[in-house]
């Protein structure tokens, strides 16, 4: 009898634990740069984030890498030239979502997160808006922001200024399952 | 029956407690807080990927680099190498051998794959042509489980013009092996075996070897990101090559600057010939005896894999 009071116990607390968290490991984040010269764009699809719902805990982790550029000359001067990827890898954010949408009903809630944002090894304290959706157990969170290169010293030398844009509009959409512990 | 009522209500309120102690524990851990962790133990953790971009061109000022053109690029060369600076015919006179041009060099490098490319050369020196395929067979690894990148050149050259007894006697062959290492995001460093056959020998001289081994050894170092420094040798082991007859180890210096899609190179070397089968087989001007030149490269990629930006 107490054995069984042990194990349901055991089964109570980690599942009480476990329902409030949840990841997604492909998260699709897409970089756009207009400029007279030319547009820019390149996606990574594979970000990784996790969201507490507990909490409220957001965190983001992306390898600059898995950006892939439609030309190839422009994904290594990417990696090389403005993110030197080869000092810093990832590009991340570590945050709190202000608001405690009801998880357990259906529907689309406008959220804010703030946080520090991390690019090029510079952080950046930025409150970010997007969208989480909610619909049966699944959560899709989707935002747009702008991240300016300078404020994460991104240099774009005078001779491509008008190729690159100051500013680069970041899109995020990710798909969270809930958090399963092994 | 009691006694499993009071284990149910005694379940109840330590799992109600203990709910409320991970909840205070996660209120409490500042930094490394729980949804970090779990990030850090998703994240595909410093996966090995292929080092980029040891070189920003394909040649330097005499070697070609491990650096092979992308799949669908098209890179077009224009070389040029002035008149000697320092003899009765550089000075001032000839601003300094700008008046003289010893040898251009026009070529075109298709990449076929990321990691074969065919190339296509012209050279004013011998009106030599060449075509030649470069394989990338090994890149170096971020963590290191390949130290360096390995390519492959193989070239054959003809000489269209000129008295030769048969096509044969045209025809110049050479082999590479270029094996680089990007020390740091600044230093890359490379070293190549060269194998040369010229079926008559460039120049022609009696007892001058068809054939011989050589070593060349060349080096970036990057001082702003865009703009490197290099330096790039070759040693023929040839002995008709050697000072006594006038031979001199091609040496070069040069400064490189990568503008978008262009990479230019100026830069100073001994060596008239661009093609290595002419600088290696044929280099007879000396730094001492005021043999040297200036030179530059343009190299610009055009990319045809995307028209547009792609961008949805």
């Amino acid at each position: 009898m107490k054995y069984i009071a042990l194990i349901l116990l055991a089964w109570l607390t980690t599942n009480q634990a476990g329902q409030d968290i949840y990841t997604c490991k492909n998260a699709k984040i897409n970089l756009y740069s207009s400029a007279p010269i030319e547009d820019i764009a390149a996606t990574a699809t594979s970000g990784a984030s996790v969201y507490n719902a507990a909490t409220g805990e957001l965190a983001f982790s992306v390898p600059v890498r898995d950006f892939h550029f439609p030309k190839s000359l422009m994904e290594e001067h990417f990696n090389e030239n403005y993110m030197e990827s080869d000092k810093y890898p990832k590009a991340t954010f570590k945050g709190k979502i202000q608001e405690h949408p009801d998880l357990s009903k259906d529907g689309s809630y406008p959220v804010t997160a703030v946080g520090d944002l991390q690019v090029h090894g510079v952080t950046q304290t930025r409150t970010i808006a997007g969208n989480l959706k909610v619909s049966n157990g699944v959560l899709t969170m989707t935002s747009e922001f702008m991240v300016k290169c300078a404020d994460h010293h991104i240099d774009i030398p005078a001779i491509v200024f008008h190729h690159i844009a100051e500013s680069i509009r970041i899109r995020i959409a990710a798909t969270y399952t809930a958090y399963k512990k092994q | 029956m009691k006694r499993i009522i009071t284990v149910f209500i005694f379940l109840a309120l330590a799992a109600g407690l203990k709910a409320q102690q991970t909840d205070t524990v996660k209120k409490g851990a500042k930094k490394e807080t729980s949804a970090d962790s779990l990030l850090n133990a998703m994240s595909p953790e410093d996966k090995p990927q292929d080092v980029i971009a040891a070189f920003k061109a394909s040649r330097l000022i005499l070697s070609p680099t491990t650096v092979t053109v992308k799949k669908n690029n098209l890179n077009f060369l224009v070389i040029h190498r002035f008149g000697d600076i320092g003899t009765s015919t550089g000075g001032a006179r000839t601003l300094f051998g700008l008046d003289a041009i010893n040898d251009v060099y026009i070529g075109f490098e298709y990449g076929l794959s990321d990691n074969l490319n065919i190339d296509f050369g012209r050279s004013t020196i011998g009106g030599l042509i060449e075509l030649g395929l470069k394989y990338a067979v090994l890149h170096q690894k971020t963590d290191n489980s390949s130290p360096v990148a390995v390519t492959l050149l193989g070239q054959t050259g003809v000489r269209p013009y000129g008295q030769f007894t048969t096509f044969e006697n045209r025809l110049s062959y050479l082999g590479q092996v270029i094996i680089s290492r990007k020390f740091t995001s600044a230093l890359s460093l490379q070293v190549s075996p060269v194998f040369v056959r010229d079926n008559t020998p460039i120049p022609d001289l009696p007892g001058n070897e068809q054939q011989f081994f050589s070593l060349t050894a060349a080096g970036r170092y990057k001082v702003t990101k865009g703009m490197s420094i290099l330096v790039d040798y070759e040693h023929p082991f040839s002995s008709f090559r050697s000072g006594a007859n006038g031979f001199s180890d091609p040496l070069g210096f040069g400064i490189e600057e990568q503008t978008g899609g262009h990479v230019f190179t100026i830069n100073i070397t001994n060596a008239r010939g661009i093609s290595e089968i002419n600088s290696l087989s044929g280099s007879q001007a000396s730094y001492g005896r005021g043999q040297f030149r200036l030179g530059f490269t343009i190299s610009r990629m055009f990319d045809f894999n995307h028209k547009g930006s792609g961008y949805k």
